[in-house]
């Protein structure tokens, strides 16, 4: 044997392994994470006038947001869209997970029904979200398809171009999200609690209520988390099924940083950032997530 | 080498205090404890997996106690073998000589001849190129020893080495592990929770229970003469009765048994179950009474199970002898005994030997 | 459960759930065979041509409508993947080692980590064109951009990780150090390929997370754009049916790569499997 250690305490290099391991990614995101986000929020207090801006600061654009109209409205708009896409994707997403989570036994089959619901995807975001409008207008597949069953005999208007158009294609995109994960809890339930709950005579019903859902949770709170984070920082749908329209916060942020305007765009930021790590948060009260990985 | 005083806990629960034990060279020495007693963290402390709260661990009188496991120049075979999944048996068995830190045989047809000789010494010779999802559990623990001992390590630490092999097997593994030590001349330490396997195949063996080791000797004298009541209980072959000393007889539940000489203070009697032997009832030479529970035959012989005025009772009776005789179940027999083949163990639960009496006298 | 009227009316749910999954690729087929050069990226369909795949891969002739800008675009778009593929996954794998131990701080760390695909790509880029603008630094796709790629699927690579070494047995690493080989050599030469798999899944998954993102190189990719930042120029422009042949293209490319990928895996399952499975022979 040779390179001694003489008793004691571990080398320090041992002792500080595991430290040492995390350094380049805990650097990574402090650095291209942590500080981005903190420039923001500082930057949300600095001074903006029509052509410059300066660090000192001031509580002027904060001001300006909840006075107007426009802006508080954007943001309300943007909870309120938040709100409705994430209760449809789950009513919509939950039956759908329930078939392949629970109703489906082969593992292969199951497989194979999550990656078709995934290969969508591979299409380039930008493009799903406009091959919506083809469907939605005027002559669009949808309409056409209706009248082709003689199910209207108009077409039907509000379908592109306003905020039931955004709904659409944000829950046709976002759906998936939340259907992965609850048909992952629900297929690892095992079944012999199912079965047994069925000997002790319980209802269909009350197996789902009592066993199926409190058990698929934890992926309903992934799934959420996932939906709102996405919603909630949208704005290429919206601009792009809406014709301008429906201006979320993610879209006033664009049109202030295309004009330079820093500070404001700062302050929706924060806002922004607000909104989700309530939500988040309060996603997070319903089950503890740290546990259940 | 010299463990002094290992202690270790995990949270609340300790799993080994004060643990002092001296190994020797070439030597078998195996460790008997039944699950919980904290015989795999000991094999842990020793081979540097895990680190202890106190206590030293030394090596040819050097303390080792915060070297690195790769650095101590140990072997340990795993219980499940622990054999790489990616390789062929030749390369895991070559593994330890080619990559160590501290002189890797670089030279191949070195490695190749120790390799092969390894592999003879184990007896597989021929499998170097199978995978090792391809052989049998047999053949896996010996690749893992052949693994182990190819790097010539002065100890070498067996974490229940026959505890997945089927009894044919375990057999025959029993005589091919002590064949090949001695052979090598390397100390084994032989850890196990199987009584048998820890009498058998030991010169010395320890007995730990509930994290301390309680006795360290050589079998056959932990077997006749266990220094506590809690060593004969794990031996699982002594019945042992509580009760107390009266009028010069032990008393337990009723039955008054003949005392060992001097031990006017026991607590505790232990009957070797096939000390025991099972007569009629009324026949005089009865010590205690109970009723017939059950019989297990176990290939050799028979073991009675009956019940006694406190519990359980054991007879075991070699079929060497005679024929085994039937009983029926709440039949009333009566058991007897050498009263020189009885042990007495004090209210501390140490045994009262013949010579601690001389002395006393 | 097995209810089978409720498993029925679930079945024919999924199946229409699936088909609304599809609708918009199926209209984007459909579209993408429109006639050209003047066939609008509308029904009706005109006449059925593949004009626009001609134009995509510029075989057409010149016509007023500009072909897609995405020559250069998407040969970043590949390079920024395929970098930050390959920084994200060893970032993943060294701070999943790191979790395989407890230690002080590890929620935190976790959380820090996970935050990085919590947060929508809109803040970040706003945040980072901020510090890039505060510090003098110009805006690029493999500077600025490049890092907050890697902020985004660094934590999914982790995860993946995560889960990897949930499952890895310990004790081979302790006989190799048991054996005298090195911490660092026994990563080397015992956990790297056992844990091999699961770093190809990391990797595929930063890569394609990678190629496609969008709101976070909006704001940092500079004035070089990749791939999904052109096809966003379009948006405001008219578009055209070549933008969906484009997307008809790139969506069976990915197919056949996800297709060759899952052929590789099996096959290498499937021989690991017919090593595991074979003769259990009787010890001589």
């Amino acid at each position: 044997m040779s390179a001694h250690e003489t008793s004691g305490k571990p080398g320090f290099f041992q002792r500080n392994k595991s430290y040492a391991l995390l350094a380049p990614g805990v650097i990574w995101m402090t650095l291209f994470l942590v500080v981005p986000l903190g420039m923001m929020v500082y930057v949300s207090f600095w001074t903006q006038t029509t052509f410059a801006i300066s660090s000192d600061l001031t509580l002027k654009s904060w001001q300006t947001f909840f006075a107007s109209e426009t802006y508080f409205g954007a943001l309300m708009r943007t909870i309120r869209l938040w709100l409705t896409v994430l209760v449809l994707t789950f009513i919509i997403g939950y039956p759908a997970a329930l078939f392949i989570g629970q109703f489906v036994r082969n593992k292969t089959t199951q497989t194979i029904l999550l990656v078709a619901c995934v290969i969508p995807f591979w299409t380039s975001f930008l493009i799903r979200v406009l091959a919506w409008r083809p469907m939605l207008g005027k002559e669009g597949a949808i309409n056409i398809v209706l009248q082709e069953f003689g199910l209207i005999d108009a077409p039907i208007e509000v379908l592109l171009f306003t905020e039931l158009s955004v709904i659409i294609g944000m829950v046709q995109i976002y759906v998936v999200f939340m259907v992965g994960p609850i048909a992952f809890m629900l297929a690892r339930i095992d079944q012999s609690l199912i079965e047994a709950a069925r000997d002790l005579g319980a209802s269909g019903w009350t197996i789902f209520r009592k066993i199926i859902f409190p058990l698929s949770l934890p992926g309903v709170v992934v799934g959420a988390i996932f939906v709102s984070v996405m919603v909630l920082g949208e704005f290429a749908t919206a601009s792009a099924l809406s014709g301008r329209k429906v201006n979320l916060l993610g879209n006033i942020i664009v049109t202030q940083v295309g004009s330079l305007k820093w500070a404001f765009a700062a302050v929706i930021g924060v806002i922004l950032t607000i909104v989700m790590a309530v939500v988040i948060t309060l996603l997070l009260r319903v089950v503890d997530l740290r546990k259940e990985l | 080498m010299v463990l002094e005083g290992l202690s270790k806990s995990y949270g609340d629960t300790s799993a080994l205090r004060d643990v002092s034990l001296t190994i020797e060279d070439d030597e078998y020495l195996t460790l008997l404890g039944p699950s919980g007693s904290g015989k795999s963290t000991l094999l842990r402390l020793i081979a540097g997996l895990e680190r202890p709260d106190k206590g030293t661990v030394q090596l040819n009188g050097e303390d080792i106690t915060g070297l690195a496991p790769h650095r101590r120049g140990l072997g340990i075979v795993q219980q499940n073998y622990a054999l790489f999944p990616h390789m062929t048996v030749f390369d895991n068995v070559a593994f330890g000589l080619r990559w160590r830190e501290v002189d890797p045989v670089t030279d191949e047809a070195e490695v190749n001849r120790r390799v092969g000789e390894m592999l003879e010494l184990v007896g597989l010779t021929g499998f170097e190129e199978r995978a090792v999802g391809q052989i049998s559990g047999g053949q896996k623990q010996r690749v893992s020893l052949a693994r182990t001992l190819v790097t010539q390590p002065r100890l070498c630490l067996l974490d229940e080495p026959l505890g997945a092999l089927d009894a044919n097997l375990r057999e025959r593994m029993t005589l091919e592990l002590r064949r090949i030590r001695d052979t090598l001349g390397v100390t084994f330490m032989h850890v196990t929770g199987n009584e048998n396997e820890a009498l058998g195949m030991g010169d010395r063996m320890i007995v730990l229970d509930a994290g301390s080791a309680v006795m360290i000797a050589a079998p056959e004298q932990i077997f006749d003469q266990p220094q506590t009541v809690r060593v004969a209980q794990v031996l699982s072959a002594y019945n042992i009765l509580q009760g107390s000393v009266r009028d010069g007889h032990f008393e337990h539940g009723g039955s008054h048994l003949p005392l060992p000489p001097g031990s006017d203070n026991a607590q505790y009697y232990a009957i070797r179950f096939e000390s025991a032997s099972i007569v009629p009832p009324d026949d005089p030479s009865v010590l205690m009474r109970a009723t017939f529970v059950a019989s297990e035959f176990t290939g050799g012989g028979v073991t009675y199970f009956l019940r006694g005025p406190e519990g359980v009772f054991e007879v075991e009776r070699h079929l060497s002898r005679a024929d085994p005789q039937v009983y029926k179940g709440g039949d009333m027999l009566g058991i007897t005994w050498n009263a020189a083949d009885a042990l007495a163990f004090g209210s501390d639960g140490v045994l009262i030997s013949a010579s601690d009496m001389l002395g006393a006298a | 459960m097995n209810q089978p009227a409720l498993r029925i009316v679930l079945a024919v749910y999924v199946a229409l759930f699936i088909a609304f999954l599809y609708g918009p690729f199926v209209v984007m087929g459909i579209i993408s065979f429109q006639q050209g050069p003047e066939g609008g990226p509308q029904f009706p369909i005109i006449e059925w041509s593949t004009f626009w795949y001609q134009h995509v891969l510029g075989f057409a002739p010149p016509t007023r409508v500009a072909p897609l800008p995405i020559g250069q675009a998407l040969t970043r778009s590949l390079t920024l993947a395929f970098a930050t593929m390959v920084v994200a996954t060893v970032l993943g794998t060294l701070t999943a080692q790191a979790f395989r131990r407890n230690f002080k701080g590890s929620g935190f760390v976790f959380y820090l980590v996970v935050l990085g695909m919590m947060v929508p790509g809109v803040l970040l880029g706003l945040g980072m064109s901020l510090v890039a603008n505060q510090l003098g630094i110009q805006r690029t796709w493999w500077g600025t951009a490049f890092v907050l790629h890697v902020v985004y699927t660094f934590p999914f690579a982790f995860l993946v990780m995560l889960a990897i070494f949930n499952r890895f047995d310990a004790r081979v690493e302790e006989a190799a150090w048991a054996l005298g080989v090195t911490p660092t050599r026994t990563f080397r030469k015992v956990t790297f390929p056992i844990i091999f798999p699961g770093v190809l899944s990391a990797m595929l998954f930063a890569f394609t997370l990678s190629y496609d993102e969008f709101p976070r190189t909006l704001f940092t990719g500079g004035a070089d754009v990749t791939m999904p930042i052109a096809i966003y120029g379009t948006f405001s422009v008219e578009i055209h049916p070549n933008l969906f042949a484009f997307g008809v293209l790139t969506t069976l490319f990915s197919f056949a790569l996800l297709t060759i990928y899952g052929l590789l895996m099996t096959a290498s399952v499937r021989r690991a499997q017919s090593r595991a499975t074979g003769i259990q022979e009787d010890i001589e």
